[in-house]
């Protein structure tokens, strides 16, 4: 059992990152990774979102439940997550969630007492606590006109409707509920590689190139309009379709294109809920891959462990 | 069955105002004479509550 050893060093490229978006290479590692890495960041980096209300007051026109699970789903900032405990194991309040330790607790009263229809939305909440607050898109891009955009509409309220109630927001995980994902998307490709076969391409008629290029349903190749040769125009546009191939057999040049996946490199897509920056969900799930490995290292000298871990134990021993 | 005949409050259908009627009363806003009121919710109840 012992002697190799699979210990490899992938290398990230970062290509964008702002606050809510972010897209990077990993390379020089493999699938199993990269898929962790993305099932870490959807379901097991914890944010902060409301578990628990109460409510006092409700002639809206929508039922209490309804509100609840409206508010639980209000993306709150969850900087300060991985830091906070869960409730379920928290020693200062038996799990009754209402402690500072792992709990925020938020109020809501609005009361609708002219003709005109009162929107309730996120910032009529008021947290206990500054640093854990819904979201706030409000002006941050100019994409769209942002006159009136106040915060998430939870409820409507019209004439002589009101709402009143109390929230608490707990730390938790999107394997729990999907409230508690920090993660909008994580998409990772394979990086594709193609090799055109120039030899063969030249014998085409630029007509049969712009065929052989318009048969791509994304933009891949291009015609250099000077020379009237074809090359790659972006490979990651490639969406592992197939349509160039079976052209190119329709065309009876089978081989003029080769298109492999690169198995050890991928491009990641990660966008958030605004919850946490996009970087940060990156490095969050990181820390988090790192404590389950620790769980499996530290059972690993029990029989029970190997067993159940068989070689993965043993290679972690080993190296 | 009621111990205290307690007033109930409702909201009026129509202008938003708010009613309370007693057992008895006509269904109708004091105000403008709609007849569709919505209840509020009360607080007395059967079994005792333990709230905070």
């Amino acid at each position: 059992m012992e002697g190799v050893s699979y210990q490899r060093f992938p290398k990230i490229k970062i290509r964008t990152v702002r606050d809510d978006f972010m897209k990077f290479e990993l390379r020089e590692t493999d699938a199993s990774i990269a898929n962790a890495l993305r099932r870490v960041m959807i379901a097991e980096v914890p944010t902060i979102a409301i578990d628990l209300v109460e409510i006092e007051v409700n002639s809206s026109v929508l039922n209490d439940e309804f509100i609840a699970h409206r508010l639980g789903l209000v993306p709150l900032i969850s900087e300060r997550a991985m830091a906070m405990r869960f409730s379920r194991d928290c020693d200062a309040c038996d799990g009754d969630g209402q402690c500072e330790y792992c709990s925020v607790e938020f109020h809501l009263r609005a009361k609708c007492i002219n003709d005109q229809t009162l929107d309730v939305t996120s910032k009529d909440l008021y947290s206990s606590d500054h640093t854990v607050v819904p979201v706030d898109f409000s002006d941050s891009s100019s994409g769209f006109d942002n006159s009136d955009t106040r915060g998430i509409i939870i409820v409507k309220l019209r004439r002589g409707q009101e709402l009143v109630l109390r929230a608490i927001a707990r730390k938790g995980i999107g394997k729990d509920h999907a409230k508690w994902s920090p993660a909008a998307t994580v998409t990772f490709m394979y990086e594709p590689e193609i090799y055109i076969n120039e030899e063969m391409m030249e014998t085409l008629t630029l007509k049969e190139k712009q065929d052989f290029v318009e048969s791509s349903p994304t933009k891949v190749f291009g015609i250099n309009p000077n020379t009237g040769q074809v090359y790659v125009h972006d490979a990651e546009a490639y969406t592992y379709d197939d349509e160039v191939i079976k052209k190119a057999e329709a065309m009876g040049k089978p081989g003029l294109v080769e298109i492999h996946a690169k198995e050890d490199s991928f491009i990641f897509t990660v966008e958030t809920t605004g919850g946490i920056k996009a970087s940060q969900l990156f490095i969050n799930a990181i820390e988090i891959l790192k404590q389950k490995l620790d769980a499996v290292r530290l059972s690993s000298d029990t029989v029970e462990a190997d067993e159940q871990f068989g070689e993965l134990g043993a290679h972690m021993r080993g190296g | 069955m009621d111990p205290q005949p307690e007033p109930v409050s409702y909201i009026c259908g129509d202008c938003g105002q708010d009613n309370t009627l007693k057992p008895g009363d006509v269904i109708q806003c004091r105000e403008c004479g709609y007849r569709i009121l919505y209840k509020k919710r009360t607080r007395r109840s059967n079994f005792p509550f333990f709230l905070s």
